[in-house]
């Protein structure tokens, strides 16, 4: 999967620039993320990627690169 | 003395019976005397709820109730093998948790058919002329929430069709008094049921606590909102028509 991609999505699901994000960016510690960008990342991993992921696993996921590559082992 | 909340050889109707508020709802009723029709899409969850009641007589009907075709039918049978009918309490409906960007046309439309016109719909097949009982008298109860009532992020769905339910009780409830029919709302605030068990606001452990201190009481059990349905069902409600109940633990206190 195109990390780049994944990041553009994200930004989109979040209200924010793409160009802010990198796959080292750890989203915690983003202003933007906040529970409606939790739902709205959840979702969007439903809906372009088919992946439905438990919240604990969530927890697990640091950074965007770590997100894109679960989708990726996911998908 | 009578017991004014019994339900003794009442026909009623419950949709979305196979889990969640829906069961306790068909569970309660037949406890307090009620012949039952259980209604669900799922006919092995619906049996699961008939093995939890009481008494006989009640009955099965799998049915997808998004789609009114051949409701009208359908109800005529169930009158036959049933008897007229003395309530439907519309329990049937779907939840989630959208963010409103994520808002689809055909989300919405779901929405709309399963949590509003479902309820329409049969209320419209129920209330026909030899149907209903009309001289005990009918009442309807529809399922709202107080999502209906007040806000919350990623609700804005779920908040429009309950909303949509409050406001066509009260015109259902004028036009429907004249025939003995009462139309009245339940607005539950947040039941831990299998519909929202796996949602954020539930799975969460962080989201769980602050739902939970939003309910003054903390939150509700299916038979905290069953026993409002008795309620309004049994010949106590026989003066009360075009009303929401709120039984939420004091959500919308403050």
């Amino acid at each position: 999967m195109n990390v780049q991609e994944f990041i553009e999505k994200f930004a989109e699901a979040i209200d924010i620039e793409a160009t802010e994000l990198t796959a080292d960016t750890e989203f915690r510690t983003l202003d933007e993320w906040d529970s409606v960008a939790y739902i709205s990342v959840i979702a969007m991993m439903d809906e372009e990627y088919d992946i439905q992921i438990e919240m604990p696993t969530f927890k697990t996921l640091k950074t965007l690169g770590a997100i894109a590559d679960y989708i990726e082992k996911n998908k | 003395m009578n017991n004014p909340f019994s339900l003794e050889s009442k026909v009623i109707i419950v949709t979305g019976a196979s889990s969640g508020i829906g069961a306790q709802c068909a569970i309660d009723c037949s406890k307090m005397g009620a012949k039952v029709v259980l209604v669900a899409r799922n006919e092995e969850r619906l049996r699961q709820t008939l093995n939890q009641m009481e008494g006989d007589g009640h009955m099965i009907l799998a049915l997808d109730l998004s789609s009114s075709d051949g409701l009208k039918e359908v109800i005529k049978d169930v009158v036959s093998k049933m008897g007229k009918i003395n309530g439907v309490v519309n329990c049937a409906g779907m939840s989630s948790v959208t963010p409103l960007k994520m808002i689809t046309d055909g989300q919405l439309d779901q929405f709309f058919r399963t949590n509003v016109y479902s309820a329409i719909n049969l209320s419209k097949e129920v209330t026909r002329v030899g149907n209903f009982d009309k001289e005990a008298g009918c009442s309807i109860v529809f399922f709202a929430s107080i999502m209906g009532l007040v806000g919350e992020k990623c609700k804005t769905m779920y908040s429009a069709t309950k909303g949509a339910l409050i406001a066509a009780s009260r015109s259902m409830a004028c036009e429907l008094a004249k025939n003995k029919v009462r139309v009245n709302v339940v607005s539950p605030g947040a039941i831990e049921t299998p519909i929202n068990a796996r949602l954020p606001h539930m799975a969460d452990a962080e989201l769980r606590k602050e739902l939970e201190e939003k309910h003054l009481l903390g939150l509700g059990e299916c038979a905290d909102i069953s026993n409002a349905c008795i309620y309004l069902l049994s010949d106590a409600a026989k003066w009360v028509t075009g009303q929401n109940f709120i039984i939420d633990g004091g959500y919308t206190a403050r």
